[in-house]
């Protein structure tokens, strides 16, 4: 509370133990729930297609450069506790406007991607539960509800927040157990772990391996969003160096753990080829219940888990252009409030509006046969810029180090560092070389900011941002 | 008498503080406590509609409380109870029903934003919930009618 601005002879009274309420368990169930659900249900047919068998591979050596990059975060969080992040962080480390406006378009543009993947992901299963209505009805709708459950404030309770992240792990702990009992039966052949396939697309086993991560990194995202409490954290120089890197090393040993599940008892091309490919290893009938039931109970669990972290996507984006509207960025109307709600409910609407696009026009492309699936497509779009924007942030904390440090930081391995760095700029530049087409949509993404901007550049008014807004009526 | 007085950063919280010293006598008071909640998981977890001044650079939800907590504290200004400013973080009503409950108020004052179909259809709003569970009396300020707009 150094930087506070309540005048020192008129302090806020100390109720210390009251004011923070995030606590470090807390925080690590609410990094390990928004990562657990941002993928491994969606992606791992496309992980599988890609590696072969071994795909558990690109998992581990996915997953490790996230936490790298965690730590990053981590250490920078514990220098500068506020929920702006990654924006925040290139802003000390370059303070450059337009570098600053275009990480923070990014970041958004990165959310808005990922939550129509998630959203494409949840149609996928709904249809296991009822193959009725369209898909793009059925993620319209979804956007949709999340967007009202987000106004009405039900997002923001901590008990149902845990409550879904135990869904979610529940439903990797049956893929896990599925697989034990397997191995346990007699069944298992672990030749299948170390089978990369060859015969695809990509010629080398290192390639395919390249591709298989840069398919499921998106399964690593989402531990950005953790900085969203970085100031209700109590004690956050120990809770966010645990739960970023910890949350990560959980969410890395689940991953390879299901993975190696899957590709044992399920053979990689029914993977491959399915929607839901998590569902398979339930419906290969190992476990003595009936099919149907399990598979049911697990598309329900596949539902909750993807909810859980596309709650964390939507809650994220109006949140931005708050930020960037108090700082006359973007028109002034995203800082509007609602008056009873207290919600920011036009950057709220406007938020679903542009990922209820992103999914009628994803699905157009798809339909005219614009090549990869829609959730890939905008998974690949998500992790293009979340990868520029993590290497970044990696950058910017070596760059940053010797300022503002005091005891309690926490402080990353520097080689690490570098290695992270290494990391996601070798995943992003194959990513990029593999799908150049997901650039198109990066840009019509960041060109929404770019809108946003020119608003409020030629129509706005100067000052309206920091300005108290208009009474209405009060 | 301890008062609670709680503000959400909106103008009707402003409204009800003042309706408080409209009526209320300072002499029975002994203390008034202004609260702010900060909800960690809300998109927007503080937003401060009251103060003039500029938003801090770094985005603090928490200086946002603050410089509310200030804009309301302002309103008791010589009254006569002392005046206490206390930020707390979590859900809304619960933490406002927990500072009631702490500090052994005999009154909760509240500001009821609205008036249209929002706040009658959707449950649980945070006036609402306050009313229902308060330990103690609770004051729901309401807006006045509204009005033709001035120009």
């Amino acid at each position: 509370m150094a930087d506070s601005t309540t005048t020192a002879t008129n302090p806020v009274d100390d109720d210390s133990e009251l004011k923070r309420s995030i606590t470090g368990r807390l925080l690590f169930f609410y990094t390990l729930g928004d990562v657990l659900g941002s993928g491994i249900y969606v992606l791992i047919g496309l992980v599988a297609a890609a590696v072969g068998g071994a795909f558990w591979i690109a998992f581990a050596l996915g997953v490790t450069v996230a936490a790298i990059t965690g730590a990053a975060y981590a250490e920078l969080v514990t220098k500068y506790p506020r929920a702006a992040g990654a924006s925040l962080y290139v802003n000390q480390a370059f303070g450059s406007r337009p570098l600053t406006f275009l990480i923070t378009v990014s970041f958004l543009a990165a959310s808005m991607a990922a939550s129509g993947s998630l959203a494409t992901g949840f149609a996928s299963y709904f249809a296991e539960l009822w193959s009725g209505p369209p898909a793009l009805l059925v993620s319209l709708v979804f956007v949709a509800l999340l967007v009202v459950v987000n106004y009405i404030g039900i997002t923001e309770s901590v008990v149902i927040n845990m409550v879904m992240t135990f869904v979610e792990a529940a439903g990797l702990v049956i893929v896990m157990v599925i697989g034990i009992v397997f191995i346990v039966q007699g069944n298992a052949d672990f030749g299948v772990l170390t089978q990369i396939d060859t015969g695809g697309d990509y010629s080398s086993p290192a390639l395919a391996v390249l591709a298989g991560i840069s398919f499921s990194f998106f399964a690593m995202t989402g531990f950005e969003n953790t900085v969203n409490v970085a100031e209700e954290t109590i004690e956050p120089y120990k809770a966010f160096p645990r739960s970023l890197v910890g949350g990560m090393l959980v969410a890395g040993l689940v991953y390879v753990l299901v993975s190696m599940a899957a590709a044992l008892t399920v053979p990689t091309d029914t993977l491959a080829e399915s929607d839901a490919a998590l569902l398979e290893v339930v419906k290969a009938g190992i476990l003595p219940f009936s099919t149907d039931l399990m598979a049911t109970i697990f598309s329900i669990i596949a539902l909750v888990a993807i909810t859980n972290t596309t709650l964390v996507t939507i809650v994220t984006q109006p949140r931005i252009l708050y930020g960037m509207a108090r700082e006359d960025v973007v028109p002034g109307i995203f800082a509007k409030i609602h008056p009873v709600r207290r919600s920011p409910w036009v950057g709220l609407l406007f938020s679903g509006v542009v990922v209820g696009l992103l999914l009628v026009i994803g699905t157009l492309v798809t339909e005219a046969g614009g090549g990869i699936d829609l959730v890939g497509r905008l998974a690949t779009v998500t992790v293009v810029l979340l990868l520029a924007i993590y290497a970044l942030v990696i950058v910017s904390c070596l760059k940053l180090r010797g300022q503002d440090e005091h005891e309690e930081i926490f402080r990353a391995n520097t080689p690490l560092l570098v290695l992270g760095l290494v990391g996601n700029l070798a995943i992003l530049g194959f990513t990029v070389y593999d799908d150049p087409h997901s650039l198109i949509w990066c840009a019509g993404l960041l060109g929404v900011g770019l809108v946003l901007f020119l608003a409020e550049h030629f129509f706005g008014s100067r000052g309206t941002g920091a300005r108290t807004p208009d009474l209405e009526g009060a | 008498m301890h008062v609670i007085v709680a503000t959400d950063g909106s103008r009707q919280s402003l409204a009800a503080a003042k309706h408080l010293t409209s009526f209320a006598d300072p002499a029975k008071i002994t203390d008034v406590s202004v609260v702010a909640v900060i909800r960690p998981l809300a998109s927007v977890a503080f937003a401060d509609d009251l103060s003039e001044g500029t938003w801090p650079a770094a985005g603090s939800f928490r200086e946002a409380a603050e410089s509310a907590v200030e804009t309301i504290a302002a309103v008791f200004d010589g009254w006569g109870p002392t005046v206490h400013k206390r930020i707390r973080s979590g859900s809304a009503a619960n933490e406002i029903i927990k500072a009631a409950q702490q500090y052994d108020a005999g009154l909760v004052v509240v500001a009821a934003g609205g008036r249209g179909l929002s706040d009658s259809v959707l449950v649980g709003s945070t006036a609402q919930r306050v009313q229902h569970y308060a330990p103690c009396p609770v004051l729901v300020v309401r807006p006045k009618p509204r009005k033709p707009r001035k120009a």
